[in-house]
């Protein structure tokens, strides 16, 4: 931003109350760039904001959706973005009925939730029991909704492109012996070539929640398809620095500053 | 004699302890744990014997301190709800005392606990510390899902879930024992069936008469002298090469359906413990060698 000369201000989150009547901020500001870390507390700064009419990056209702793990899959479907089979159930022996019909292994996610927590390969039927049981005594609303989805065998790794907007800035490979492959948990990025089919599924994906500066996560599938696992609102991306030689903070700034 | 019977809701165990005392002419009084208040000099007078069956597992826990402390006789004691309502307490009194029970080890971090397990072998069981009815157990198979229940057990944190106990999974026949111990003596045993491997009969084992055997006398009564005597009901393995092993002592058992297939009145031995209790007679039959 600073090289771009543009004038900005850090609004740090822990600071702020808003007032919902009318923009308390002090300031009139262009744009609002969301970079919280919290899910919950992104979704609603940014509804508080789009509310006065202040534009953000992203905005609220691509916070809303890739935030909300049924609510992304539900947008993929819905743009034929190809992504695994998934199912939603609202009780413990709805969930149990239906991986059994699914079949072993699934993977079982918080619906809202970040870097890999809480996601259970379930194996057998005891494992199941215990994860459902478990998910149903934490409650409140990220585990009382079970979202089921088939495993997908991956070779060991999987793919993360950033999307800016329009373009595709780039893609790397996440490797990892554990099933779950975020840098967070030690994944390790590494360079990996944005093929034409990488790019337009990313891309699909993007729109497909409704644009911005969005994260895509591709899944390969043992018969060679490509599956969207899923797409993050605010990346980090500070593990892609080793695999990519992208300016990607000022593809970042360049795409915001052209939203203003 | 006054006898007061602590309990929360009135389920069919607690009926049939009424009816077990007018049947006998006493005068039971029930007293709602909803709504009793107690102070530190105890403040339920009165009573001669004070028969606790709170579906709470602390509520009884500190009533039987608070009054008993006080000098109010507690069927169950104190020191029997403090060691049987904790498995790790009582998997450490059973070994201690030298009553088999399952080889169980005891982490406090997730790492910690998938090295243990790891370490133990699949598969594994994991219990939370304190509860009842089977909740929560989790019968890990593989290293899978022991990272993913420990992952969740650690989130849902708290006292009760921060500490890992981690137990070998013994290969059950389709069933276990559980055998009711009044005052030293094995009353009733049931085999308690079920496909699945959780057996509790709140969770749809199948009660069934099961043979006082002298091994099942035996192990019961000294799980239960290890846990302090009283009312107790011992959860018991069947391992594959014969032994028995203790799994659990529980003290405040339901037993509504081990009547029919046990022929015994499991109320009115209950009761009649309680008013030997409560006219401070001798209470447990003559103590007996664990090692035999």
């Amino acid at each position: 931003m600073q090289e771009r000369g543009v004038e900005y201000d850090r609004l740090d989150e822990r600071d702020l109350a808003l007032w919902l009547q009318a923009n308390g901020l002090g300031k009139e500001y262009d744009l609002i760039w969301c970079r919280a870390i919290s899910h919950s507390q992104a979704a609603y700064a940014l509804s508080i904001f789009n509310g006065w009419g202040i534009r953000t990056v992203n905005s609220c209702q691509v916070v809303n959706v890739c935030g909300d793990k049924v609510l992304t899959s539900m947008a993929l479907i819905q743009h034929n973005v190809p992504t695994p089979r998934t199912v939603v159930a609202l009780s413990v022996e709805a969930a149990l009925q239906v991986i059994q019909e699914m079949g072993y292994p699934v993977v079982l996610k918080p619906a809202v939730g970040s870097w890999g927590r809480l996601l259970s390969k379930v194996n057998d039927r005891e494992t199941a029991e215990a994860v459902l049981n478990h998910k149903a005594t934490l409650g409140g609303p990220a585990h009382n909704v079970f979202y089921i989805q088939e495993y997908v065998d991956k070779p060991s790794r999987d793919i993360r492109t950033l999307v800016v907007g329009e373009e595709v800035v780039y893609a790397m490979y996440r490797r990892s012996a554990h099933w779950i492959t975020n840098t967070a948990r030690g994944g390790e990025a590494l360079p990996c070539p944005l093929s034409r089919k990488i790019r337009e599924l990313s891309s699909a994906a993007a729109q497909a929640v409704g644009g911005g500066i969005l994260a895509v996560d591709l899944m390969e599938t043992a018969d060679g398809r490509l599956l969207v696992n899923e797409v993050n609102h605010t990346p980090e991306f500070h593990g892609a620095a080793t695999a990519v030689d992208v300016d990607i903070a000022g593809k970042m700034a360049d795409y915001v500053l052209q939203q203003m | 004699m006054r006898v007061g019977v602590l309990c929360s809701r009135v389920r069919v165990e607690e009926k049939l302890i009424f009816q077990a005392l007018q049947d006998r002419g006493v005068d039971g009084e029930r007293i709602d744990d909803d709504a009793v208040t107690l102070d530190l000099t105890g403040g339920l007078d009165g009573y001669d014997v004070l028969l606790i069956r709170c579906l709470s597992h602390s509520r009884a826990l500190y009533a039987s301190k608070l009054l008993g402390d006080n000098g109010l006789r507690t069927v169950n004691t104190y020191q029997v709800i403090a060691t049987s309502g904790d498995k790790l307490l009582t998997s450490l009194a059973l070994a201690k005392r030298g009553v088999p029970t399952p080889r169980t080890r005891v982490a406090f971090t997730p790492q910690a606990a998938l090295e243990a397990i790891e370490e133990m072998g699949y598969p594994v069981v994991l219990k939370p510390l304190n509860g009842s009815w089977g909740r929560l157990l989790a019968k890990i198979n593989d290293r899978d899902a022991a990272e993913t229940i420990l992952e969740h057990k650690h989130t849902l944190g708290g006292y009760q879930h921060s500490i890992f106990y981690i137990q070998e999974y013994i290969e059950k026949p389709g069933r276990d024992i559980r055998s009711f111990v009044v005052g030293g003596e094995v009353i009733a045993a049931i085999y308690r069936h079920a496909p699945h491997w959780i057996t509790n009969t709140a969770r749809g084992g199948e009660a069934m008469a099961c043979p006082i055997t002298p091994e099942i006398v035996w192990i019961s009564r000294a799980a239960a002298e290890t846990v302090g005597g009283g009312v107790v009901a011992i959860d018991i393995l069947e391992a594959p090469d014969g032994r028995l092993l203790v799994s659990e002592v529980n003290h405040t058992p339901e037993f509504r359906n081990s009547i029919a297939p046990t022929g015994v009145d499991i109320a009115a031995r209950i009761v009649d413990y309680v008013l030997r209790h409560g006219s401070g007679q001798a209470l447990e039959v003559a103590s007996m060698e664990p090692g035999r």
